[in-house]
């Protein structure tokens, strides 16, 4: 059949020798089109727009085209240049406009800005290679091709309830050589890892940012060790269409984004999840004294938060604040997610500091946030998991209160309080864990929440991975050149006897009990457990609790762990899995509905006398039990009863009676240093059982077979 | 970039020599167009080609899905080491037979 030739693939004018006609406002961005690509750009205060173009590699511009008046439509200049070649081309504009920063105005015809919609940037497209800082424009804005074949790919979309989070970062994860992979810290050696992944028991991963970053921004060498310092952890975007280059093994040929694709698609063939860390917060151009990149130029009032002097809100930390509440930025941050969830097949995006995308304008919370709402209820996202850090920089603190519209979830950062001060065994903490395991209905429960809403974590990227937790009373960031001024000061750690390296044993031995312990809690509790990379093995950061910008032997999983660290490993694993079989600790209602089939409460607390907790200040002993109904008419009703017995000396746990035609097995002992996981149950024939000191047993009942 | 072909044991082999890219896909896929017959398999020889660009890539799955239409079957033969890795690492690998050289093509009888 032959195809009609449609007016729009001929030029109408030629501008500087290229080919061109008025192009399409939306979509915003670089994209393909027959014989042409279609470039959209907005700027509300801007006097004029030139489009620059760069052959690849290319100091000097091949061309550059202003674009007519117009071609303008409302606040959006689009052209379409022809004849052009998407795969050797590189674009920015040149923004005309007063320069008036007290105005909040920064145009500076100078400059070449790069389109916030790249969806391909060049410039750092291999790991630490030094880069040439007298390039002008750095970073490079592409246009990739979008016809990835996803074949029967999609979302995955498991119940949030069911959901097992492991969160790691790219380049960290396989980047040692012990990884043993072929493309050490890239997005296809992450691929060669997914067997591990599975065979842990992992549904979802949660990546590090992997949105275009700089790792040389703020680089720096360390003055005494003399090694490179790096933004190595990456929360700072540059472009937030645009995957890492230096994470993908063949980012040098320009091809991350199928390379990440492929990450995506493998992921799912093995019924992993991908969830992506977004940093919406803040942008790497910093303050006034910040490089202007792309934002800065094109629309600097639009896009950042401004005090009436035109200086830059600083509620992230890190020099300026996004917008979020700003329609222009509300669109952008929305085609953003979309793009992600629709191009990309991502299952889930974790937002970085999210309270901030709750502030007006000006800063202050707004207590039905447009953005948050639009998030919620859109169409595309609709089955995506939205999951806030409910907290900003600037002292706004949401767990608990962030409007979640029905949909949002959260890091349940006072779940990791409450479980590191009861595992210390700190006193007056059962009352509150009880609510932790729970899913914390005390936080979620009157607003109309699920158990699910709770992301719950001891350990994430931020802070002391779980050996850290129990090996040091301290930080010790000495390696990240600010004298140990940088980091949380308040880590809720106890160190078990001596602050890092031992070699007591009893030390060792207690520092693994801790660790199977932190595990046990967090992985029978209900919400959504998220454990970080390498926990499982006793990773280490040598008592370092911002690693953000070692880019070393501290911050990669070392693989060798594997073997030196076997017994926490297949502890976690055989844990993992206990969850998955267990339907009791994933229930996801606070209705605490009466199972009928053995006449038991849904969730119940216990104390070392069953149905008698002791929430007194010095108890140290809670055990807590969760039913559910059979899942098929033959099956069996699920009960998973635990006992944590945080105290100094062991204590005795009259069990409650098991129900009728059920006998109780015990499947997991921390307690018991030479079998701390007993594959098939052992049948506990006392009425009872004694939990060591720290320790925590995990009991089921099974039908009796007559 | 230089096209050529042959038929050798039952296939058409269509051998590529030069970088394929952006600048050289309209050849070869106006050669592939012109010369490939729907009766014999396709075999492309690509053991003189040092690169092929994310473009390059495309148009040897485009070809793999038009000879799917055609019922005819495609290998590629000779793929260097470093393009072998690179279609493994972004999806493009999955698709295709692949052999290290012309004899190593099994005997195909129509």
């Amino acid at each position: 059949m032959k195809t009609v030739e449609r007016i729009d693939q001929r030029s109408t004018e030629i501008i500087n020798g290229y080919k061109v006609r008025p192009g399409k406002p939306l979509p915003f961005g670089a994209s393909l089109i027959q014989n042409g690509i279609n470039f959209s750009i907005y700027s509300s205060a801007g006097t004029s727009c030139t489009l620059v173009l760069f052959e690849k590699s290319q100091d000097l511009p091949l061309v550059e085209i202003p674009i007519p008046e117009n071609y303008k439509i409302g606040d959006v200049y689009s052209l379409i240049v022809f004849d052009i070649n998407s795969e050797e081309i590189e674009y920015g504009y040149r923004i005309d406009g007063p320069n008036n920063p007290t105005a909040g105005h920064r145009f500076n015809k100078a400059e070449i800005l790069m389109d916030p919609y790249a969806r391909l940037i060049s410039g750092r497209d291999e790991w630490g290679k030094k880069p040439n800082w007298e390039r002008p424009y750095p970073y490079r804005a592409g246009v990739p091709f979008d016809d990835f074949d996803w074949q029967e790919d999609r979302p995955l979309e498991i119940d949030p309830a069911d959901l097992i989070i492991y969160e790691l970062h790219v380049r960290g994860f396989t980047k040692s050589e012990s990884s043993g992979v072929t493309h050490p810290g890239t997005y296809a050696g992450l691929v060669e890892k997914i067997p591990y992944l599975k065979q842990l028991g992992v549904n979802a991963v949660e990546l590090m940012p992997i949105f275009e970053f700089d790792e040389f921004e703020n680089s720096r060498i360390h003055p005494n060790t003399n090694e490179q310092l790096y933004n190595y952890w990456g929360y700072s975007t540059l472009g937030f269409f645009a995957p890492k280059a230096a994470f993908a093994s063949t980012g040098k040929f320009g091809m991350q984004v199928d390379e990440f694709k492929q990450l995506v698609k493998s992921l799912h063939a093995a019924g992993i999840e991908v969830i992506l860390d977004v940093v919406f917060n803040h942008t790497a151009e910093g303050n006034e004294n910040g490089p202007t990149l792309s934002f800065k130029g094109l629309d600097n009032k639009t896009y950042y938060m401004l005090t009436p002097e035109g200086y830059y809100f600083n509620f992230s930390g890190t020099g300026n604040t996004l917008n979020c509440n700003n329609p222009v930025v509300r669109s952008l941050v929305l085609d953003c997610l979309r793009y992600w969830a629709a191009e990309y097949h991502i299952d889930g995006f974790r937002f970085d500091l999210a309270s901030i995308l709750g502030r007006d304008p000006w800063g202050a919370p707004l207590s039905n946030p447009p953005l948050l709402e639009t998030l919620a209820f859109d169409p595309i996202l609709s089955s995506c998991k939205l999951i806030a850090e409910a907290w900003d920089a600037g002292g706004l603190y949401q767990v608990g209160t962030f409007p979640a519209f029905g949909r949002w979830g959260e890091w349940n950062g006072k779940y990791r309080d409450c479980a590191r001060k009861f595992l210390k065994g700190d006193q007056g903490q059962t009352g509150e864990m009880a609510q932790r395991v729970q899913g914390s209905p005390d936080l979620y429960k009157q607003s109309g929440r699920s158990p699910a809403t709770s992301v719950n974590f001891i350990t994430c990227h931020d802070g002391f991975t779980l050996s850290d937790l129990v090996s040091f009373n301290e930080k010790h960031n000495e390696a990240n050149g600010e004298g140990n001024n940088d980091g949380n000061n308040d880590n809720l750690s106890w160190n078990c006897g001596a602050e890092g390296w031992s070699d007591n044993p009893n030390i060792l031995k207690l520092r693994q009990k801790q660790m199977m312990n932190a595990m046990a809690l967090l992985l029978t509790s209900r919400g959504i457990p998220m454990i970080v990379m390498g926990d499982e093995v006793g990773r280490s950061q040598h008592g370092n609790n911002n690693a953000y910008c070692l880019d070393s032997s501290i911050s990669w999983l070392d693989w060798r762990l594997f073997d030196s660290n076997q017994i926490l490993h297949d502890f976690t694993k055989a844990l993992i899995h206990f969850r998955l079989k267990h339907p009791a600790l994933r229930v996801n209602s606070f209705e605490n509905k009466h199972t009928y089939s053995i006449d038991l409460p849904g969730c119940s607390f216990h104390g070392t006398n069953p149905w008698n907790p002791n929430w007194d200040e010095n108890s140290k002993q809670l055990a807590w039990m969760m039913t559910s109904e059979p899942e098929t008419i033959n099956k069996e009703a699920d009960v998973v009863y635990v006992a944590a017995n945080m105290a100094h000396y062991a204590s005795w746990y009259e069990l409650p009676e098991a129900p009728k035609s059920y006998q109780w097995m015990l499947n997991f002992n921390t307690g018991d240093s030479n079998c701390q996981h007993l594959i098939y149950g052992c049948k506990l024939e006392q009425k009872g059982l004694l939990v060591g000191e720290r320790s925590i047993t995990i009991i089921t009942a099974s039908k009796i077979n007559l | 970039m230089e096209l050529s072909k042959s038929t050798i044991k039952g296939w058409q082999i269509i051998e590529v020599t030069g970088q394929v890219d952006s600048k050289t896909i309209g050849d070869l896929r106006d050669y592939l167009d012109e010369n490939i017959k729907g009766d014999l398999p396709v075999a492309l020889e690509l053991s003189e080609v040092p690169f092929m660009s994310s473009a390059g890539l495309r148009t040897i799955l485009i070809l793999f899905r038009k000879t799917q239409d055609m019922n005819v079957k495609l290998c590629l033969v000779g793929l260097n080491e470093e393009i072998a890795e690179t279609m493994k690492v972004t999806g493009f690998y999955q698709y295709f037979t692949n052999y290290s050289n012309i004899a190593e093509i099994p005997e195909e009888n129509k």
